[in-house]
């Protein structure tokens, strides 16, 4: 318990310096339970454990393997000595903590925290939360442009990447700001300044084009130069457009002496777009910052409006910005009240409120899962996101069991988009996609995927029994994990086996060949087989029994009762009078939707299921 | 799982790996040393030309080889090599020839761990990274590896050609680092513009005075927001400021090779404004050219299309249709579709040409610039549209300062699953290590190619 207790210390002081306690305490951990095969005498998998000394900063590569190995039970092997719980545990806060946080910094990674890190601090003093940086996510990137000027920008291009993984795409501690990211920075700044700017000169005159500043446009002029008053309302404006506030005296001055400084070199105009510019790269600009108000434990007021704008959608809302600034945001109800306005008003677009589920379910992938037409069906993707999209604001507006309708709802919105009924002005229900005799002959429309004979106006649907539950038998999620040929049996389970039920799966280790072997004789399930064999079983066993019910849908999506295989026989009769081969010939062969759900740390989870309802209820 | 800490003393280091700034004085110095005959002075050069739609195997091939058919591979054991000189090169390759005793054509190289791209298109950046095209860019791409290992003031120009205007950048082919896709600036009056603006005069060179005052504001106001905050939140804004003062410091090196500048500078003549694809990637040609000989940079990346499935049509050459139902076997205007991939592959091989016609024109150390500059010309789609990346195949032109061995070969590789097989890695490898950043690999290994060594180089291409 020595290393517990060790370990304890160092979290409560949150300290990440390594103390020579707990290198002994680590040392003995590694001695008792990892160096028999790790050590001095045998170097099992290559790897050494005898000699760490804690200093992740040169040893991280070998922690990182301990790290892994201990939280996922991997090791020590079954026969041998196993630490107990709170050693395992102690030993995974400790690497994860010195790791600087690493899993915390993947936040798809999530379910690698230990609990006891995330939820197990010290009780005590609260210490204030240390400040934090969100660099503004790609949309909302797009969104400042649009609060800065009106209309199209010409030349303004994305300069930031969003976390190429699936899953949490904005999160603070992924996202920085590069030299190409700068680099794309400074165009856009010059092309939203020469926007602010656009102005012609008639007569001698200058007038603003288009959604020009009329402020900015006054200092166009070639053959003038511009007062300091006119030079400090610019600044003023630019600052409350970009930023939601006026600048500070200080901050006025410094961008008078660099417009001194630019217009020295020549070129007026040019002078005051830099220094205008020059408002729009600041780093409070790109950065929405959380230094908190020390005082309070809370965020100031400016921070607050601008969390709550960012956390609902991708535009500075107007309103609650104003707030701060007039002292009007400093108690939980003036907050709530924005929050509820904000939620109310339709004008105040909130793309984020998706944002989560999109996210956390992937189906928005659909569309990038590149299939061949098929030949008897519309194939429309990004329909079917609409439609999963349409389903989980119902059911966030019901509010009632939220993740369990989600998951388990026999309702489904079946080819639909909203138009404005031209005489009434009233919105309305309509089919979304319409077949077109030409360019979907012989392909069945869309909601015969959902069962449907004909399209309907009442919506939701209530679909068939035994047919889709939830947003796991949705199309577009069906679609998003499925391959370009075939379903996606591992990647959904770990969809299941992480997102679901809280679990963990090792990556792939390196130099594994996880390639389902591509013979179109053998249904999925069946080639699939080659997982159970001992070394990939052992991470394989986690997933591979969660994905399988979803056999019983094709990679479209269609819910199918067979899956189709190509028959060897037939395909070698299948000649013409030459015998030229004409082409795969293919059988249904019978479907099994079995699966099974292990080791969810929950008994009454655990056990067979027949299909993927029952997976889910 | 590694530590990532960044720290402002790691991010600057990887400033000063990245950009190189420091390692090369003024282009004039340089020139001074070429004309003293100092080896050591002599930089080596990259030029990647990414071709979308695929290079068909059959288009390089020599007189009385047989065309391939029906993706059926050669079946040599060993690598086999034919003398380009006496050989009449391929009509789609014939503007080639006049380099043909510089030319290495390499069929027979696979790059199937790229597998996985848009659509069975694209390989994406697995073109020159040499990893699955699905994941984006997942690690750094062979020419900014390469722009690590021959540093110029700016590590590496990217260019293209997009059929969309208004797409000005294409983030799909080139990577510097994991997720941190590299854009090809797509524009080429953006691209003239970002190149040469400190030697343009008039309101260019006042936009360019000015974005370097701009750069030196930005590094200081980032300076002094960093006071209330410590550790990673501090280092984020580290980054930003280390970006501002890269820039800022480049700023200063350009102002240094002005005449050099001047000297390259191409004319800003119509085809830069105009939006037909022959006039924009011939203007984007001159462009990277300029920049090369300027002594801005040492690798260059220009893509035509390229990435996704973002195809182009060519009006101009007499195939009014997109690339894409052009590889459905679509022609058009009397020609087949076959047809129209010659006439593509043609145009392009006039590009590359005149490329390093212009090269060879340059006396550099002993030699010509051609003779420090390798150019290496591959599709992003393999051996075809839908490609199966059995073959990739690879035309390389010019020199290494005679690290690789002359040129006028066409090598044929022993196929896919042959035990003396070689990847794109392989390749990526040699230029790696011909560059003088030996490396044990490159990109993701193939899964299939259990018995191929995919870790060396290519020893049939380093002298």
């Amino acid at each position: 318990m020595k290393l517990v207790a060790s370990i304890a210390l160092a979290l409560a002081s949150l300290a990440s310096a390594v103390t020579p306690g707990e290198t002994a305490a680590l040392q003995k951990f590694l001695g008792d339970f990892c160096t028999k095969c790790h050590g001095p005498d045998k170097q099992k998998g290559d790897i050494r454990l005898d000699g760490l000394t804690g200093d992740v900063e040169k040893e991280g590569e070998r922690w990182g393997v301990v790290l892994d190995q201990i939280r996922d039970g991997e090791m020590p092997p079954k026969k041998e000595k196993q630490p107990d719980a709170a050693q395992r545990n102690a030993v995974v806060t400790w690497i994860s903590m010195q790791m600087g946080g690493h899993a915390q910094r993947r936040p798809n990674q999530g379910n690698l925290v230990p609990h006891e890190l995330l939820f197990g601090r010290p009780a005590g003093a609260v210490a204030p939360p240390a400040p934090r940086l969100w660099r503004l996510s790609p949309d909302a990137y797009l969104g400042f442009v649009s609060d800065v000027q009106k209309g199209r920008v010409p030349g303004v291009v994305q300069p930031f990447t969003a976390n190429p993984e699936r899953g949490i795409k904005d999160y603070a501690k992924l996202a920085v700001i590069d030299e190409p990211s700068v680099e794309v920075l400074a165009r856009n700044a010059a092309a939203i300044v020469e926007a602010q700017c656009a102005h012609e000169i008639v007569d001698g005159k200058v007038r603003g084009k288009n959604d020009a500043r009329r402020e900015f446009v006054e200092l166009m002029d070639p053959a003038a130069t511009p007062t300091r008053a006119q030079l400090e309302k610019a600044v003023q404006l630019q600052f409350r457009v970009a930023l939601a506030r006026g600048a500070e005296a200080d901050e006025v001055a410094r961008l008078l002496a660099f417009y001194d400084k630019c217009a020295k070199a020549g070129g007026g105009p040019g002078a005051v777009k830099t220094m205008l510019s020059a408002v729009l790269l600041r780093a409070d600009a790109m950065f929405r910052q959380e230094l908190g108000d020390p005082a309070r434990q809370q965020l100031t007021p400016r921070e607050t409006a601008a969390a709550i704008s960012l956390a609902l959608g991708n535009n500075r809302e107007q309103k609650i910005s104003e707030a701060a600034e007039k002292g009007a945001l400093t108690t939980r109800e003036q907050v709530a009240g924005h929050v509820r306005r904000i939620l109310d008003d339709p004008k105040f677009k909130k793309p984020r409120v998706l944002g989560f589920f999109r996210e956390y379910f992937g189906y928005p992938n659909a569309p990038e899962v590149f299939k061949d037409k098929p030949k008897d069906l519309m194939h429309e993707p990004q329909q079917a996101v609409n439609d999963t999209e349409r389903l989980i604001l119902f059911i966030l507006e019901k509010d009632r069991d939220v993740l369990r309708e989600l998951l388990t709802t026999p309702l489904a919105f079946v080819n639909v988009t909203t138009k404005q009924n031209k005489q009434t002005r009233l919105d309305e229900v309509v089919r979304a996609i319409t077949p077109n005799a030409q360019n979907n002959k012989g392909q069945s429309p869309l909601e015969t995927l959902y069962g449907l004979e004909e399209w309907t106006a009442e919506q939701p649907v209530t679909l068939a029994k035994d047919t889709r539950l939830g947003i796991l038998m949705q199309p577009s999620w069906l679609i998003a994990w499925s391959g370009n040929f075939d379903n996606d049996i591992v990647r959904r389970a770990r969809f299941i086996r992480e997102r679901l039920l809280g679990g963990t799966v090792p990556d792939l280790p390196i130099g594994v060949a996880a390639q389902v072997p591509d013979d179109r004789h053998r249904t999925l399930r069946d080639r699939m087989q080659l997982t159970r064999a001992e070394a990939c079983w052992k991470c394989h066993q986690r997933m591979d029994d969660l994905g399988l019910p979803f056999e019983n849908f094709d990679h479209y999506g269609r819910l199918r009762s067979a899956e189709l295989v190509e028959d060897a026989g037939a395909t070698a009769a299948n000649v013409d009078k030459k015998g030229k081969p004409l082409g795969p010939v293919e059988r249904p062969a019978k479907l099994d939707t079995t699966g099974l759900i292990a080791a969810s740390g929950d008994a009454r989870l655990d056990g067979p299921v027949r299909d993927p309802r029952e997976l889910v209820l | 799982m590694n530590t990532i800490r960044i720290t402002r003393r790691h991010a600057l280091q990887g400033i000063t790996l990245g950009a190189g700034a420091t390692l090369l004085g003024p282009i004039l110095t340089q020139l001074a040393a070429h004309a003293a005959g100092a080896p050591s002075a002599v930089r080596q050069r990259f030029v990647f030309v990414v071709q979308s739609n695929g290079i068909n195997p059959n288009h390089l091939l020599l007189p009385g080889m047989a065309p391939r058919r029906n993706n059926e591979l050669p079946k040599n054991e060993v690598v086999e090599e034919t003398r380009l000189a006496g050989q009449e090169l391929a009509a789609p390759i014939a503007a080639l020839a006049p380099f043909k005793d510089r030319l290495t054509i390499i069929q027979g190289l696979s790059g199937r761990s790229a597998e996985g791209g848009t659509g069975g298109h694209s390989t994406n950046h697995g073109a020159l990274g040499c990893y699955p095209g699905s994941q984006g860019p997942m690690a750094q791409t062979i020419d900014c590896a390469l722009g690590e290992a021959s540093p110029g003031i700016i590590p590496n120009v990217g260019l293209g050609i997009l059929s969309r205007l208004e797409n000005t950048l294409n983030y799909q082919i080139s990577a510097s680092a994991p997720g941190k896709a590299l854009p090809l600036q797509c524009s080429p009056e953006q691209a003239f513009k970002n190149l040469f603006a400190s030697v343009t005069g008039g309101a260019s060179r006042h936009d360019f005075d000015n974005r370097t005052n701009l750069l030196d504001f930005m590094a200081d106001d980032v300076r002094r927001s960093r006071g209330a905050l410590v550790g990673e939140e501090r280092a984020k804004l580290d980054q930003y400021l280390a970006a501002f003062e890269t820039l800022h410091a480049r700023q200063g090196k350009i102002e240094r090779i002005q005449p050099a500048l001047s000297a390259a500078m191409p004319k800003l003549d119509a085809k830069f404004q105009k939006p037909t694809e022959v006039n924009r990637l011939e203007a984007q040609f001159e462009t990277g050219t300029a920049a090369l000989i300027a002594g801005l940079t040492n690798v260059l990346t220009i893509a035509s299309g390229g990435g996704g499935q973002q195809y182009l049509s060519w009006p101009d050459l007499g195939i009014p249709i997109d690339g894409h139902e052009n590889g459905h076997g679509k022609g058009v205007e009397g020609k087949t579709a076959e047809e129209c991939f010659i006439i593509v592959r043609q145009y392009h091989c006039k590009l590359i040409a005149a490329l390093a016609t212009r090269l060879q024109s340059i006396r550099e150390g002993g030699g010509t610039m051609l003779d420090n500059t390798l150019i290496v010309y591959l599709s992003d789609s393999g051996e075809g549209h839908h490609p199966r990346l059995r073959e990739w195949p690879v035309i390389l032109l010019g020199g290494l300062a005679g690290k690789l061995k002359p040129g006028g070969r066409y090598l044929q590789m022993p196929p896919y699953l042959a035990k003396k097989h070689r990847t794109l890695s392989n390749l990526y490898l040699t230029l790696l290590q011909a560059a003088g950043k030996a490396r044990d690999k490159f990109g993701h290994p193939d899964l299939g190619l259990r018995d191929v060594d995919q870790s060396g180089i290519i020893s049939e291409l380093l002298a």
